[in-house]
């Protein structure tokens, strides 16, 4: 037997989270362009699911621009405000599996060698509800790096839509357990995922191939395309580069965290002028080097689940995985 | 069409008038067209020209390690015609070492946010009158019948397009505009895309990329976004021609090519300047004229 959960049970559950002070993070549909965002109303949200995404549910739990703390100057003294900690609870609904399996993912670098409590207070007080897949492109790679378009990594819960305005809950967590509680019937429906990508590349075996040949002509010769442009990175669940800065004037300002990206030539600029990374082949080696050899190395998961939002949004039609299957060329 | 593309590109790889071609070729996802840079005469099977033939290729022109290929012969569009021609005016491609091959273009089709190719031209295209590409070296395709004009009234509509939105845009009141472009620059997540497709902002060093000191918040909240966007439209005055390759890397979906056509336009009311329409004229905002007039600025 299954459990299930109509649309409107699902829209009841969330709209008594909404009325009770907490944030709720869904797909929204704008024109012909989906983003997740945090909703007022569950009417806002779009419950169906989706791979083209505009952005990942990363931003719920590093968000694009962050204040550390404030400062302001007083008389001969400089008084310190921490920003105040993220206190609410937080349903993010309809994650793509690739979107939930980027936490994971990125857990161990928000508590590395050093405890993020932005990140890390965040993660603790949200439940994250996914969308098994019900189509995938030719951008989705989620296969080739572990993934599946019914992976419950990262996920609380996982809801399959049946196609009849009921899903099929899954709960993976307690936290899910808890959403779901007695908001489902018992069915013997049961939902059903799409067929995964089929990819015809071994990450595995490019790692290998990335590993050895750090100085090859290949890299510039792939990324020759490539303006840098860094949109891969935004769109991307799981980079996490970002940047410090202070902002306001001397008498009062904040320190605040913002996104970065390693495409960008500023990137790496030395204060001397010299800059080891000076050319998007090299930019670009990077990126893939931290993906898929550097952050398994350290962490044991690769720093990509397979959505493919890179390529989807890249304007020069670059990306993951059509970088992956130019160096997958060089492998055979 | 193609195949003329493919011959007259082969001919200029085999006498060595070029060292590389920058062309579009099927190199994305599922056969996604983008640029492909081709060296020898054996690979110009690569390249394709079609109606999903999107980017600008001119923002290629001053990477260094593209101009490190030497002579170089470059695939245009009308529209991205004019852009090579800002370039030059700006002495930023040297025209000894170009060859622009020109294409005649009858419209391009946008692509949907998954990628592929909505059946719909670019609202540029929509309202475009400018066919046959102007100050090429040569010209490649002929224009369909009917969709001739003369080079002087395709350089006064050269900034037509996208003119159905803009009108809509023009029609708010300030408080309304205000409140389009809020909700707009709130989701920049300033990635800088915008920047780097556009073939006009080449500075090694960007303004915002200026931290001593910090000259507008590199932050992606709305005072940030505001000042980024608005200095970088009033960067293009006189400058954009419309290509609209900003509008095409945002990832957010931002209307960038209205803000940007806008000033475009201003310069064209205020000072009859429209952008990359010849070589050898000094570029608007570098030049003073004894009758420009000043009530602009009031």
């Amino acid at each position: 037997m299954s459990q299930i959960v109509t649309l409107e049970q699902l829209k009841q559950t969330l709209g008594a989270k909404l009325a009770a002070g907490a944030k709720v993070v869904a797909p929204v549909l704008d024109g012909e362009f989906a983003s997740f965002k945090e909703i007022a109303d569950v009417e806002q949200a779009s419950f169906v699911p989706r791979i083209c995404m505009q952005n990942s549910i990363e931003e719920f739990f590093f968000p694009k621009h962050e204040t550390i703390f404030t400062f302001v100057r007083q008389g001969n003294d400089v008084v310190l405000n921490d920003a105040p900690d993220f206190d609410v609870e937080q349903i993010v609904v309809g994650a793509r599996p690739c979107d939930a399996a980027a936490l994971p993912v990125l857990d161990p670098l928000f508590a590395w060698d050093y405890d993020d409590r932005f990140y890390q207070r965040r993660r603790a007080k949200s439940t994250v509800v996914s969308f098994a897949c019900t189509q995938s492109d030719a951008h989705c790679f989620c296969t080739a790096v572990g993934g599946s378009p019914e992976n419950t990594h990262g996920a609380d819960a996982i809801l399959f839509d049946l196609g009849d305005g009921s899903f099929e809950v899954r709960a993976i967590t307690d936290k899910g357990k808890a959403l779901f509680d007695g908001k489902t019937t018992e069915s013997d429906k049961v939902g059903k995922a799409c067929d995964a990508p089929v990819v015809n590349f071994d990450v595995w075996k490019i790692a290998d191939w990335i590993r050895a040949n750090f100085d090859s002509p290949v890299w510039e010769q792939v990324s020759l395309r490539c303006v840098g442009c860094g949109t891969c990175a935004y769109v991307c669940p799981t980079c996490h580069c970002f940047d410090i800065v202070d902002e306001g004037s001397y008498k009062k300002g904040k320190r605040v965290k913002n996104w970065d990206s390693c495409q960008d030539a500023m990137f790496t600029m030395h204060a001397s002028g010299h800059n080891p990374r000076d050319t998007q082949g090299k930019r670009q080696r990077q990126r893939l080097t931290h993906k898929f050899v550097i952050y398994p190395d350290k962490f044991k998961f690769y720093l990509c689940t397979g959505c493919g939002s890179c390529s989807r949004s890249c304007a020069q039609m670059f990306g993951v995985r059509p970088c992956l299957e130019a160096l997958d060329k060089e492998v055979q | 069409m193609e195949n003329e593309l493919r011959n007259a590109i082969r001919e200029l790889l085999e006498k060595q008038e070029i060292d590389v071609a920058i062309g579009y070729g099927r190199v994305g996802v599922d056969g996604a067209v983008g640029a492909v840079f081709v060296t020898s005469p054996d690979d110009v099977e690569q390249i394709v020209w079609n109606d999903e033939c999107r980017q600008n290729l001119a923002v290629h022109l001053t990477r260094p390690e593209v101009k490190a290929f030497g002579k170089i012969g470059i695939v245009v569009k009308p529209c991205d015609a004019r852009a090579v021609v800002v370039l030059a005016n700006e002495a930023q491609v040297d025209l000894d070492l170009l060859t622009i091959i020109g294409v005649v273009c009858s419209g391009i089709k946008r692509a949907k946010p998954d990628g592929t190719t909505a059946d719909e031209y670019y609202a540029k295209c929509e309202t475009c009158v400018q066919h046959t590409p102007q100050n090429v070296t040569l010209v490649v395709g002929d224009v369909a019948e009917g969709e001739a004009l003369d080079a002087k009234n395709e350089q006064n509509a050269a900034t037509a397009g996208n003119n159905a939105k803009l009108a809509k845009l023009r029609a708010m009141t300030v408080e309304e505009r205000f409140a389009y472009w809020r909700e707009q620059f709130s989701r920049c997540v300033r990635c800088y895309a915008c920047r780097q497709s556009c073939p006009m902002c080449y500075c090694n060093r960007c303004v915002a990329d200026k931290n001593r000191p910090t000259r507008i918040d590199t932050s992606a909240s709305l005072k940030g976004n505001f000042a980024w966007n608005i200095l970088r439209a009033f960067h293009l005055a006189g400058r954009c021609v419309g290509c609209g390759a900003c509008a095409s890397a945002c990832p957010a979906g931002i209307e960038l090519d209205l803000l940007n056509l806008t000033v475009s336009d201003a310069a064209k009311e205020h000072f009859g300047f429209v952008a990359g329409t010849e070589f050898g004229v000094d570029p608007l905002i570098g030049t003073y004229a004894d009758d420009d007039k000043e009530e602009f600025i009031r």
